[in-house]
């Protein structure tokens, strides 16, 4: 097992180092760098001046240059500063992380609290007007877009409660109720999508394990029908939702960033979005590599956890 | 101006136009130049009524549509910079809410004779943030920082500086502001205060001026988290006595309409912009009160002149666009009605602009019959294809530009729209990349800034209509430049304007409003012409 994890963790170098080169140049092909883009002809762009603010921001050089400069820098642990406010990247990056982080927690919790027993309902009791209800909230839940739904829930508890989520984050350990109050309609809309796939693939897993023949025999053995379910079918129908939520940490990192914009939680999502809109390559770069590393290390973990749900897969 | 201003009454203390203009004639006629940019409208409305007393105490929480980014004093490009810095920082003059000039951090000034220097007294016994007092070293620090402003700021924010040479410290209180040459500039960007506000001397060795600010403003920064909020606490040593009126001040980003929208109903905050489509949605809201007003930001279509011959470098084709394009229904389609006709000085902006009068009736009329007959003597009557460039966001920009393709089309010009991300577009723009753009302008110091850039010494100009030729334009933006008496600045740039409405380097096309929607206990709001949220800072207080 330590073998097999530190095989995985000297495969994750290359990796990271293929996807720092992809994101250097890629951001660059976007046309106009921070100077041209904030420049623009409202501001008056005395060539000069754009070739000084260029140099000013270490934005001279050939590409290969740059790239090594920050490449350089990274490996001793320095992501560079922003190009936009001087702040540095690693220090952008540690502020926006808890929020996400916990954004995209809750947000699974709820997938998996609320999808794993509806799944589980859903296979059950197969064709009855429950299934039905189910498959269809499914089908709604992979539908609808996080960010829809987002403006949805705000502009409902606007009209309807009067409320919206606090505007200020609070850490969970300062003041549990406000963080709480301030993530859980971001948290609801992130998870539906989430919510529906684990409810289907638990639903697709357990039909199938429940047709199995061992579990036939540990009914016929008058096992009762919750242990059936719970002990033997359920453990195995889990293997495919760890690998969606495995999957779907690394997706939900990045992939609630328009929730966070209208929540208005300064996320690294939202960090991310601001960043490529104002061509501040340091923090785009740095966000990148960041959920690169979390999706690699998530699936990770889901591969370890593979081993404990299935001996045989940590046997091999 | 805007429909919720206030009476133009002078308050106590406060000098009246005419008060000003005598007092500015006895030091020398660049103080008149100063009160160049002064709200005709305001003056001519003088009515009573019962002011309600001043409440004081209280926090209030704005929400910012775009994140300030950073709040350092000096080359922040983003008009969000100087939402999140505003209330913290004073220059050495300031505009009152109809753009009239007033004393600020200098109670008084002096031109030289040779109008190549201005000798400005320093209020005495005003304190910064830190308790430090102003005097000409810190004038003299801060100017050296307008002219070379160190990261975070951009080095290319300088283009907006006049010729300012340096800062002579006189006395404490008493200091020598050297230009290259006579610039009526000056007082303008001064009082604008994006680019001119003055700090403590070694400000920057201090405190990380992203983060933080030290000034004499009426409010006190206590910090700025980015892609968050700035906290403002009242500064109890303001300069201005009775001021401020509120404890202090949350401003909140909020991107997202809809989110701001939704905290406004809910009460999570005071006030926030939002649009045209926005302020509808909420006006029935009984806990909330719309405001609006026009600003500095008028939208404009804009021709690349240079390269290949193309059929708009026919002054010709440019005017059929011009009578073509139907203004009254682009403010009736995308704006609800509300909006005005602008040529390239936007409406509101002191007395430069021309009159609605003028533009309705005469240079921006909608003449079809005229559009087609200049089509047919360009030799453009079967039409031509061309890329109308613009912003994807915000939607309106969109908007627009259907309904100038589908107004074209009536003299044949067929416009594809292309709609690009504010950051592509701007790097095409500032670059000339483009055929034609459909975009907006901003606030400007002084009129120059509007007419400067037709002239062949400046960079938009090289880039964008390097074959557009007036010696005519071109005579009067330099004369206009160095003239400092607004009487006689101003008939010359009345005939700027008329001989490039002739020449149509550039389309004015309308003003729109801009709309801001408060809790009816924020009280003294304002729609603020030059796009800030100057209102906040200067005479909002809360009734509950």
């Amino acid at each position: 097992m330590g073998g097999y994890v530190l095989k995985r963790i000297l495969v994750t170098i290359p990796t990271l180092f293929g996807i720092s080169v992809v994101i250097f140049f890629m951001v660059r092909l976007l046309p106009g760098d921070i100077v041209a883009v904030l420049s623009g002809a409202d501001i008056g762009n005395d060539p000069e001046l754009v070739a000084q603010a260029r140099e000013n921001l270490g934005l001279n050089g050939s590409y290969p240059e740059q790239y090594w400069r920050w490449i350089s820098g990274v490996v001793q642990g320095d992501l560079g500063d922003s190009l936009r406010n001087t702040q540095p990247v690693s220090e952008v990056l540690l502020n926006a992380l808890p929020i996400t982080f916990e954004l995209v927690f809750l947000g699974l919790l709820i997938a998996v609290v609320v999808g794993l027993p509806l799944g589980v309902l859903s296979a059950v009791k197969r064709d009855s007007r429950h299934d039905y209800a189910a498959r269809v909230g499914g089908l709604i839940g992979v539908s609808i877009p996080n960010f829809w739904l987002a403006t949805l829930l705000l502009l409902f508890t606007s009209r309807v409660f009067g409320w919206v989520p606090p505007l200020t984050y609070v850490p969970f350990y300062e003041d549990p109720i406000e963080n709480l109050s301030q993530f859980i309609l971001p948290a609801i809309a992130i998870s539906v999508f989430t919510l529906a796939i684990v409810m289907r693939m638990v639903r697709a897993t357990m039909l199938e394990v429940l047709g199995q023949d061992y579990v036939r025999t540990a009914r016929a053995k008058g096992v009762r029908r919750k242990v059936v379910i719970s002990r033997h079918a359920l453990r195995n129908a889990l293997i495919p939702v760890v690998t969606v939520v495995g999957f779907e940490v690394g997706i939900l990192m990045g992939g609630s960033a328009i929730v966070e914009i209208i929540f208005g939680l300064p996320g690294v999502g939202n960090t991310l979005i601001n960043a490529i809109f104002n061509r501040d390559y340091p923090v785009v770069q740095g966000a990148t590599l960041l959920l690169a590393f979390i999706f690699i290390f998530a699936n990770l973990l889901v591969d370890l956890l593979y081993g404990v749900l299935d001996p045989r897969i940590s046997q091999e | 101006m805007s429909d919720n201003e206030a009476p133009d009454t002078p308050r106590k203390g406060e000098l009246s136009r005419r008060d000003l203009l005598v007092k500015a004639g006895a030091v020398g006629v660049g103080a008149i130049a100063a009160g160049s940019v002064a709200g005709g409208a305001g003056a001519a409305t003088r009515r009573s009524f019962a002011t309600p007393k001043i409440r004081y105490g209280g926090r209030i929480i704005w929400a910012l549509e775009q994140d300030p980014v950073h709040v350092a004093p000096y080359g922040a490009i983003l008009t969000a910079n100087h939402w999140g810095k505003q209330a913290a920082y004073d220059s050495l003059v300031e505009w009152d809410k109809d753009l009239n000039l007033k004393p600020a951090l200098a109670t008084s000034w002096t031109i030289a004779p040779d109008q190549k220097s201005i000798t400005f007294n320093l209020r005495k016994g005003v304190k910064f943030h830190n308790g430090k007092e102003l005097d000409g070293d810190d004038v003299k620090y801060s100017v050296e920082k307008m002219l070379n402003p160190p990261l975070p700021g951009s080095i290319t924010t300088v283009s907006q500086v006049p010729g300012f040479l340096g800062v002579d410290v006189l006395s404490k209180y008493v200091v020598r502001l050297n230009l290259k040459t006579r610039d009526a500039r000056v007082f303008g960007f001064l009082a604008w205060g994006r680019y001119s506000p003055i700090v403590p001397a070694g400000l920057y060795d201090q405190i990380n001026v992203a983060r933080n600010a030290i000034g004499t403003g009426p409010y006190r920064m206590v910090g700025f988290n980015p892609n968050d909020r700035v906290e403002y606490l009242a500064n109890q040593s303001f300069w201005k006595k009775g001021q401020p009126y509120m404890d202090a001040m949350t401003l909140k980003t909020l991107p997202d309409e809809q989110a701001r929208i939704a905290a406004l109903r809910a009460g999570a905050i005071d006030g926030a912009t939002v649009s045209s489509d926005g302020a509808n949605a909420l006006k029935s809201d009984g806990n909330l009160v719309v405001l609006k007003g026009g600003t500095a930001a008028f939208r404009e279509l804009q021709f690349t002149i240079k390269g290949d011959p193309k059929p708009w470098h026919d002054v010709r084709v440019r005017q059929a666009v011009n009578f073509a394009i139907n203004r009254q229904a682009i403010i009736d389609t995308v704006y609800n009605g509300n909006g005005n006709y602008s040529g390239i000085v936007p409406p509101g902006y002191g007395p430069w602009p021309l009159t609605q009068a003028e533009l309705k009736t005469k240079h921006q009329k909608f003449d079809l019959t005229k559009a087609k007959a200049l089509m047919a003597a360009a030799g453009q009557s079967k039409g031509f294809s061309v890329k109308l460039s613009t912003f994807s966001t915000p939607l309106d920009f969109q908007q627009v530009a259907s309904v100038i393709k589908s107004q074209l089309k009536a003299i044949n010009i067929d416009v594809e729209i292309v709609a690009q991300e504010p950051g592509t577009f701007a790097a095409n723009n500032g670059t000339g990349n483009f055929e034609w753009d459909l975009t907006a302008r901003g606030m400007r110091g002084d009129v120059d800034g509007y007419l400067g850039e037709y002239n062949p010494s400046n960079t938009i100009y090289q880039r964008w209509y390097p074959l557009y030729k007036n010696v005519k334009v071109w005579r009067a933006i330099g004369n206009g430049k160095i003239t400092l008496d607004p009487a006689k600045r101003s008939p010359i740039y009345k005939q700027a304007q008329l001989l490039l409405q002739n020449d149509l380097p550039q389309l004015g096309l309308v003003q729109v409003n801009k709309y801001q929607v408060v809790n009816k206990r924020v009280q003294g709001m304002y729609v603020a012409f030059d796009d800030f949220n100057t209102g906040l800072r200067n005479s909002v207080w809360l009734s509950s």
